[in-house]
């Protein structure tokens, strides 16, 4: 078509307009898109505008064997896949009747540990490059490096693992890789204060933040907010103590909460966070060469493996928030249904359209990446 | 811009045999230093997407080969496909593909560019990218590795300073099968607002299948058409269906 024959549509005098933000846009997190009424700069109404990721996951899992489906979860959420993988297996077992190994368990929430650390410091930097901060994203991709070549010596893969299936872990550990992990969390730590310097101690950085997409407990109860987000209204609620999986009742951690609600606080918890990660993985890197024993327990051949009948829901502690797989088996070689409870779901659709309107057009962007918001996750 | 596609502003890309020897040196030196100056486009349309920040920056480093993100479709040379495609983002692409100005090149990242990858039977992804648009440079793997994204990186900068990476040419000359594919998707009065068979005329890029059957309900919009002398298909040619044939890079 040539421009002169575009004819635009015609609306009556306003003060509003519509501004489509995403999905080819440098602000988004992701490819999602957001249709925004403004007035001025000032967000009148929000709309999420999802589905440009959409693959269909629930429909393609029942077409696969169990132990098939074990490559396509990870694929789910893209910046943090191992608690798609813990909690899938974890399903599978709980419907099996499976006895992890304790070995397994361990490698497992070190596996865990690892991918939040990773989640985290990509999370960082996603938040100072949404204020034009880029030098933070920069260290953040860089120091999460060094975790994913960790990732790379057990696994063999840098993103998608694939590692952890039901009944246990795919391989034991490789020799002295828990003392490169142990140099590693060595150095992330030891540049926490310049990130402090640079960013959370950075008045510019905190008069942006502050203040911005402010959540009350209330609301967050109400509107499904999970992990990090409802920690940083002041309720002290995690998965991993609240009802512990694996070994994490043995392990000896913090909740760090805060109470303000708003974007500020949600990133101090984070990197609280951080630091109760690494405090966790060496825990484990003190106590697995004690740990023996297999990592795997006895599976049925998984090419004919019918997982018996029922319907369970396992749940985790993700990066993000509280992740579910309510998994129901009909006897079959095939999951008979399979429903994920994303965290991000409820952040970048629900949440995001509350919290929008009132705002500023520049802090859409800052609200959703304080979110944490996952986009493959919210389309699946 | 001239009516007369023979009067139409000279621009670069007319045929290599057309040139004259002054217009071939300036290609030439055009070209080496394009391949020294590419803007990759800052869209992330799939999971490929989460590595490519390793890629561009402090450990692996693209900036130094001369590369650099770029907001605006209109300033970038590089569309970068990362990953599966839904048919909702597909749509999104055509645009900003369009959009682009040439020349232009399409890299498919991924297994899911290639032959629908791990979501070979999802019923919401395509599975074939180079028949919606024409692709330069494609990358295996789930997910491929930063190392494997810069290798394909300066083999594409190889093949612009040689003149090889020719195929956002064939949009123009076949666009009807391409439009014609994306209708299948998108329904038969898709269209996007760009005049892509004005800048094939501009280009001098206009070939065989440029017009067809697909093109038909874009000539109302542009009746000078019949005016330029286009190559029209035979009629009994725009019946028949279009091939499936190998894109010609």
């Amino acid at each position: 078509m040539r421009p002169e024959n575009y004819k635009p549509v015609q609306h009556s005098a306003s003060h509003e307009y519509e501004l489509y933000f995403g999905p080819n846009h440098p602000g988004i997190e992701g490819n999602y898109a957001l249709k925004c009424v403004l007035s001025g700069d000032v967000v009148q109404s929000l709309r999420a505008d999802g589905g440009y990721l959409h693959r269909g996951f629930e429909k393609i899992m029942e077409e696969r064997l169990w132990i098939q489906n074990v490559a396509l979860v990870p694929r789910i959420c893209v910046p943090d896949p191992v608690p798609m993988e813990e909690t899938y297996a974890r399903a599978v077992e709980m419907l099996g009747g499976l006895e992890i190994p304790k070995r397994a368990q361990w490698i497992r929430a070190l596996m865990l540990e690892a991918s939040r650390v990773c989640a985290h410091l990509f999370y960082f930097g996603g938040h100072a490059a949404t204020m034009g901060m880029y030098s933070n994203m920069f260290w953040g991709v860089t120091d999460r490096d060094l975790i994913l070549d960790i990732f790379e010596e057990i696994t063999g893969a840098r993103i998608y693992h694939m590692y952890i299936t039901p009944g246990g872990v795919r391989r034991d550990l490789p020799e002295g890789v828990l003392d490169r992990l142990s140099k590693v969390l060595d150095y992330v730590e030891s540049r926490l204060p310049e990130f402090d310097n640079l960013f959370f101690d950075n008045a510019v950085v905190i008069n942006r933040a502050t203040g911005v997409g402010t959540l009350t407990t209330e609301q967050a109860l109400s509107w499904g907010v999970t992990g990090p987000n409802l920690r940083a209204c002041g309720l002290p609620f995690d998965v991993r103590r609240d009802d512990p999986y694996l070994i994490y009742d043995e392990l000896d951690f913090d909740i760090p909460t805060e109470t303000a609600g708003d974007a500020w606080a949600r990133t101090l918890v984070r990197r609280e966070e951080l630091l109760q990660s690494i405090r966790i993985l060496r825990q484990i890197i003190a106590t697995l060469p004690k740990v023996g024993g297999p990592i795997r327990c006895a599976l049925p051949n998984p090419l004919a493996w019918n997982v018996p009948a029922g319907s369970v829901y396992a749940r985790t502690e993700s990066s993000k928030g509280e992740l579910g797989f309510f998994v129901v088996s009909k006897g079959g070689a095939k999951p008979w249904r399979v429903h994920v409870r994303g965290p991000s779901s409820m952040h970048a659709v629900h949440v995001l359209e509350r919290l929008g309107p009132g705002s500023r057009l520049e802090d859409v962007a800052q609200i959703m990446f304080s979110l944490d918001a996952c986009p493959p996750e919210v389309d699946r | 811009m001239s009516t007369d596609p023979n009067q139409a502003v000279a621009c670069r890309t007319v045929d290599a045999e057309e040139r004259s020897l002054l217009g071939r040196v300036l290609d030439r030196i055009a070209d080496h230093c394009r391949a020294r100056s590419l803007f990759v486009l800052h869209y992330c349309t799939g999971c490929g997407a989460i590595e490519l920040p390793p890629t561009m920056t402090s450990r692996f480093d693209l900036e130094r080969v001369g590369m650099q993100p770029m907001v605006t479709p209109r300033q970038a040379d590089i569309l970068l496909i990362t990953g599966y495609l839904s048919v909702k983002t597909l749509k999104r692409v055509v645009m900003t593909y369009e959009q682009m100005q040439g020349p232009k090149y399409v890299i498919g990242l991924g297994s899911c560019t290639i032959n629908g990858g791990m979501y070979w039977n999802s019923y919401a992804t395509i599975k074939l990218l180079d028949r919606y648009i024409p692709v330069d440079n494609y990358i295996a793997g789930c997910m491929p590795r930063p190392e494997a994204i810069q290798q394909v990186f300066l083999d594409l900068m190889g093949r612009i300073d040689r003149g090889e990476a020719q195929a956002w040419k064939d949009y123009y000359r076949r666009y009807d099968w391409y439009l014609g594919q994306q209708q299948q998707l998108f329904g038969t009065n898709w269209q996007a607002p760009t005049d892509v068979v004005g800048e094939a005329i501009r280009y001098r890029l206009v070939g065989e299948q440029t017009l067809g059957s697909h093109t038909a309900h874009l000539e109302r919009y542009a009746p000078y058409y019949d005016q330029l002398g286009i190559i029209r298909p035979e009629p009994a040619r725009m019946k028949a269906r279009p091939q499936l044939e190998v894109v010609s890079r």
